[in-house]
């Protein structure tokens, strides 16, 4: 896609700006010993037409101290630490200091950035670019005092181990973007303006997976279609032997590219599928015995393969995968399906395989930033592994009539994990993305969590679910607090990831919510559904579990009850187990 | 042609300081658009320079504060 033009970035920006949330949306701050005052409007565009309403501020020129303090409470603060200005015209001086007074502006930076990032240390996510002495020095041979300075700094940068800091590696930024195109040396000397639109348009697009992973929109399943798509040919017509995705031959190395790109992902964590209208015969053959074939049949969580329009197949993946439409990525070569899909399922993002093929491994590797998420897990190793199970569950679950036989056949067991440490950082990674059961889709980080946990009126209660089928790991939470002079508790946070939905396992959590509660010896309980696009099916939760609604508008139900109304509903199915 | 640069120069001006194309007369300067600061410049420049593929010398950019004479710059390459 052709970038637009800065104006047009402007004015398109302007119009996508009058339809923000009251309160601002998503805030970010960009903190800068520079003037980077262009960044706002582009990156506003680049996040609003992705669905993120952002408001982006930018803070005082040179002030990144004192704006650590004053931006703290942003969403997302952004750090531009330029070395041209760590003292004014750092970008030549450096070569006529001493080697005492380079270690001095690396102490005296050092100390500051350590200020900067104490200050964020509970802001939910900060971006510090690395150190470059790129603009300066690119076409020099040697090193210089610059670059070893901006190295130290870098060492600085990478050991730090704050949960909440990503360090942005802007060297990759300037080599897509070309240094000279990159900066803009007449407003550096007039007005300390450094970079280019050109950069901050690579800039903005660079940073968007971080922003849309803590957003909860990172996309999960990656589904191909077959022929001429994962191979080269049609197996139903050239058969085992006319496809080609050998990686020795010119038609087949593109395909054999593409399969080695789609395993490195799903070794990520994302879910890999196919969707494709064939015999299933002739493509599980292929699956199964293609000696070329990368992709085995292992590593397929979903196969659709069938003569069904491939609109319903999809909506099938969605459901039996338990992913929104606007999760799942699907690759077709047919122009037909691809304007189908795009026409009928506008949600899933449709990515054709381009007639010139040698573009198509790039184009499906570009595509690695919209799954990216922003803590690795346990849990997204074995995911893939844990959404086989859940489609294996919804098989089972049409062999029986009645639910609630059904799920007394899995051995349920729930064990609860009550301000577990080791588990921040799968439990920040669960306020960000979970959409669907999700009561108030606060979206905590793991810092927050760290310091629930820490607090003594706050309560983190987190939930394993396992059955016969397997383990789907740490997969609920609930967060609230209570106030031990009034008696008032209050549900801050209940979530549960949709790949434990379906099993009563809520009703269970909210037994042992309420239990706490009751020996904490709080007498009253205060909840709060707020709706978002995704959280409809929860909207009645709380009535459910016999809370009475208080208030109510359009986005938000606030509810009360009082501990002893509450009637547990003691599930015999679920086992409760206490961990350590 | 010549009013198309006219017209581009205002649309680009619209976008750069957020205020409609029509209230933008021919003296249109720092003095009469609100908004029109030097960081606020520095856009217009940019944004000019990319819509209009051209370079402007260092000389021109801090001339270029009234819209008849960003016009007649322009019109000149």
């Amino acid at each position: 896609m052709k970038d637009l033009k800065y104006s047009e970035i402007l004015a398109r920006n302007q119009e996508l700006g009058t339809s923000l949330p009251e309160d601002g949306g998503y805030e970010i701050c960009v903190i800068s010993n520079v003037i980077v005052n262009q960044i706002k409007e582009i990156l506003e565009y680049y996040l609003r037409v992705e669905g993120i309403s952002a408001t982006v501020k930018i803070g005082d020129y040179d002030n990144v101290v004192q704006d650590s303090i004053k931006y703290k409470d942003s969403n997302l603060v952004i750090i531009f630490w330029e070395l041209c200005n760590l003292v004014d015209g750092l970008q030549h001086k450096s070569e006529i200091m001493s080697d005492d007074e380079i270690e001095g502006l690396e102490t005296k930076t050092i100390s500051e950035l350590n200020l900067v990032f104490e200050n964020l240390k509970s802001t939910s996510l900060v971006l510090c670019n690395r150190f470059s002495p790129l603009c300066f020095r690119s076409g020099n041979i040697g090193s210089t005092k610059l670059e070893m300075l901006s190295g130290r700094l870098n060492e600085y940068l990478e050991r730090r181990n704050d949960k909440n800091l990503r360090v942005i590696d802007i060297d990759k930024i300037m080599a897509i973007t070309g240094v000279q195109n990159s900066i803009d040396l007449r407003y550096f000397y007039s007005s300390k303006s450094i970079y280019s639109v050109d950069y901050y348009k690579a800039y903005a697009k660079y940073i968007l997976p971080y922003i849309m992973a803590i957003n909860g929109k990172s996309k999960k399943a990656l589904i191909f279609d077959c022929d001429n798509t994962l191979w080269k040919g049609v197996v139903g017509e050239d058969g085992m032997t006319g496809i080609d995705m050998s990686p020795t031959s010119n038609a087949g190395v593109i395909f054999s590219e593409v399969q080695k790109i789609a395993l490195s992902l799903n070794q990520e964590g994302v879910i890999l599928g196919v969707c494709s209208k064939n015999n299933l015969s002739d493509v599980e053959k292929v699956f199964y015995e293609h000696p070329d074939m990368l992709i085995r049949n292992e590593a397929l969580t979903i196969k659709k393969i069938n003569w069904k329009d491939k609109v319903s197949n999809l909506k099938e993946i969605s459901q039996e995968l338990n992913v929104g439409l606007d999760s799942i990525v699907y690759v077709d070569d047919s122009s037909f399906e691809v304007n189908l899909i795009r026409q009928q399922l506008p949600e899933i993002m449709v990515v054709q395989v381009p007639k010139k093929t040698h573009e198509y491994p790039e184009m499906i590797n570009s595509l690695k930033g919209l799954f990216y998420t922003l803590s690795k897990t346990k849990e997204d190793y074995n995911k893939v592994q844990l959404y086989a199970e859940q489609t294996q569950r919804v098989k089972k679950i049409n062999e029986y009539a009645n639910i609630e036989d059904y799920l007394s056949t899995l051995s349920l067991i729930m064990t609860i994990y009550v301000d577990e440490i080791t588990l921040a950082s799968r439990l920040a990674q669960l306020c960000q993305k979970t959409n669907q059961f999700n009561l108030t889709t606060k979206r905590h980080s793991e810092g927050n969590i760290l310091e629930f946990i820490e607090d003594d009126s706050v309560y983190v209660m987190a939930i394993k679910v396992s059955d016969n089928f397997g383990d789907s790991g740490i997969t609920g939470l609930c967060i609230f607090n209570i106030n031990r002079v009034s008696g008032e508790a209050e549900i801050d946070t209940l979530l549960m990831s949709c790949r434990v939905i379906g099993r009563n396992i809520e009703f269970a959590l909210m037994d042992s919510v309420m239990n706490k509660i009751k020996l904490e010896g709080a007498t009253i309980v205060k909840a709060t559904y707020s709706m978002t696009l995704k959280n409809e099916q929860v909207k009645d939760f709380y009535e459910r579990c016999s809370f009475n609604k208080v208030s109510s508008n359009e986005e938000k139900f606030e509810y009360l009850i009082e501990v002893d109304k509450y009637k547990p509903r003691n599930l015999d199915y679920i086992e409760v187990k206490h961990g350590k | 042609m010549e009013n198309r640069i006219e017209d581009r120069v205002k649309n680009v001006m619209s976008a750069v300081f957020g205020v409609p194309v029509d209230e933008f007369n021919d003296d249109a300067s720092p003095h009469t658009v609100k908004g029109w600061d030097s960081l606020k410049h520095i856009n217009l420049i940019v944004a000019l320079e990319e819509d209009f593929n051209i370079q402007f010398d260092d000389e021109e950019i801090s001339s270029l504060i009234n819209y008849s004479i960003i016009v007649s710059t322009i019109k000149a390459y």
